[in-house]
């Protein structure tokens, strides 16, 4: 298990992550692998394009 | 790990919400910190990928001549989404599965689903942007029941906004055409066929019409097209696979009389792997190990099934 302190540059992009999920509801990304802070950038996570994939309504 | 995240985060959310009781030094420190996605505006323009264009079009043309061609029918459209435009780079087409007749379209979301797993493999950018259905008639406009379900789904879309296409046959020029037209900045025409543009805010009261353009790139999704059936046949179980097994990975690979959706699921030793070829009705199953491609003595259809009893007879020998 690897425990070090934050740099400035994973501070500050967890800080705007957070900033983004506390203000605009956007996902914190996590790696699936290591647990570790995988970002936020534009990045979209696998649950919200399959919500919206399957919650298409029909159309007529 | 993620404990040691999580109370890193809880001092980081304090931190942060002590800057923003200090508006002025919150301020002057907001801008040591790079914007995490854009702020997203109401859109004004879409761009196409020509790979897009060409497979609307040319699947409309499809669609019209097939025994189901007097049903409505659609593509759920995938492409990234900047602050104030989008660029659409890959079409998820309704499935041979789907709910449709002349006066509607539900589409098989389950085979979208897994579509949209194997497009983003490459680039988890890629989101969903909005859907392009077709009108037997001449309503070039979404009418008041796709008003009803997309004024509902859009809260769901990046900016809260989602692109809605209509596909129309009636237009003025009679094919073949040698070239699409744009008789006005949010409709595209080739021969009768046209579409017709829009965007659907939450919170709006009717469509807007959207400006629309080309560029030059791919529909990331077309090479899937032709394997649609297999992914429509299999999605439920490969989509479970995905959510329980990392670094699942898929490909179309040619075959002797057609394409294979191959299923690539990864093992302990690098560069071994467990393969799965798959057409809509036949499931081979194969071992890679250490550079050797061994055919495995699997003859279960149900493929999340059939790879989890070899994982289970690799386990055994181990």
């Amino acid at each position: 298990m690897d425990f070090r302190p934050l740099n400035d540059t994973e501070r500050r992009q967890l800080i705007g992550a957070l900033r983004g999920n506390a203000e605009s509801d956007r996902a914190i990304l996590m790696d699936r692998r290591d647990t570790s802070f995988a970002g936020t950038a534009e990045e979209v996570t696998d649950e919200e394009v399959i919500f919206a994939v399957k919650s298409v309504p029909c159309h007529y | 790990m993620l404990q040691a995240l999580v109370s890193t985060a809880s001092q980081l959310l304090e931190d942060l919400n002590r800057s923003l009781l200090r508006s002025r030094a919150f301020a002057s420190r907001s801008q040591q910190v790079p914007p995490s996605a854009p702020h997203y505006q109401p859109l004004e323009r879409i761009r196409l990928s020509d790979g897009v264009g060409h497979t609307l079009f040319e699947e409309y043309a499809s669609h019209r001549a097939e025994a189901r061609g007097e049903e409505e029918t659609g593509w759920l459209l995938m492409g990234l989404r900047e602050a104030s435009e989008a660029h659409v780079l890959a079409t998820l087409p309704a499935g041979a599965e789907r709910d449709a007749s002349v006066a509607h379209v539900q589409f098989n979301s389950s085979g979208q689903a897994l579509g949209s797993r194997i497009v983003r493999q490459t680039d988890k950018r890629l989101t969903i942007l909005g859907v392009v259905h077709t009108h037997p008639g001449s309503l070039r406009h979404p009418s008041d029941g796709d008003y009803r379900g997309d004024s509902q789904w859009v809260r769901h879309l990046r900016g809260r906004e989602g692109i809605f296409a209509i596909g129309t046959a009636d237009g003025k020029g009679q094919p073949p055409s040698l070239f699409a037209e744009q008789p006005r900045p949010h409709v595209q025409c080739l021969g009768e066929m046209c579409l017709s543009w829009y965007s659907l805010r939450e919170g709006d009261a009717k469509y807007r019409p959207l400006p629309v353009g080309l560029t030059l790139g791919p529909d990331l999704a077309r090479p899937l097209h032709s394997v649609w059936g297999a992914i429509e046949a299999h999605a439920d179980r490969l989509d479970r696979l995905c959510r329980q097994q990392a670094g699942v990975t898929f490909e179309v690979v040619p075959g002797e009389h057609r394409p294979w959706l191959a299923v690539n699921i990864p093992l302990a030793e690098p560069g071994d792997a467990l393969r799965v070829a798959l057409t809509e009705k036949e499931v081979h199953y194969f071992l890679l190990r250490g550079g050797e491609l061994l055919a495995a003595d699997c003859l279960d259809e149900r493929v999340d099934r059939g790879i989890y009893l070899l994982l289970a007879e690799l386990a055994a020998q181990s």
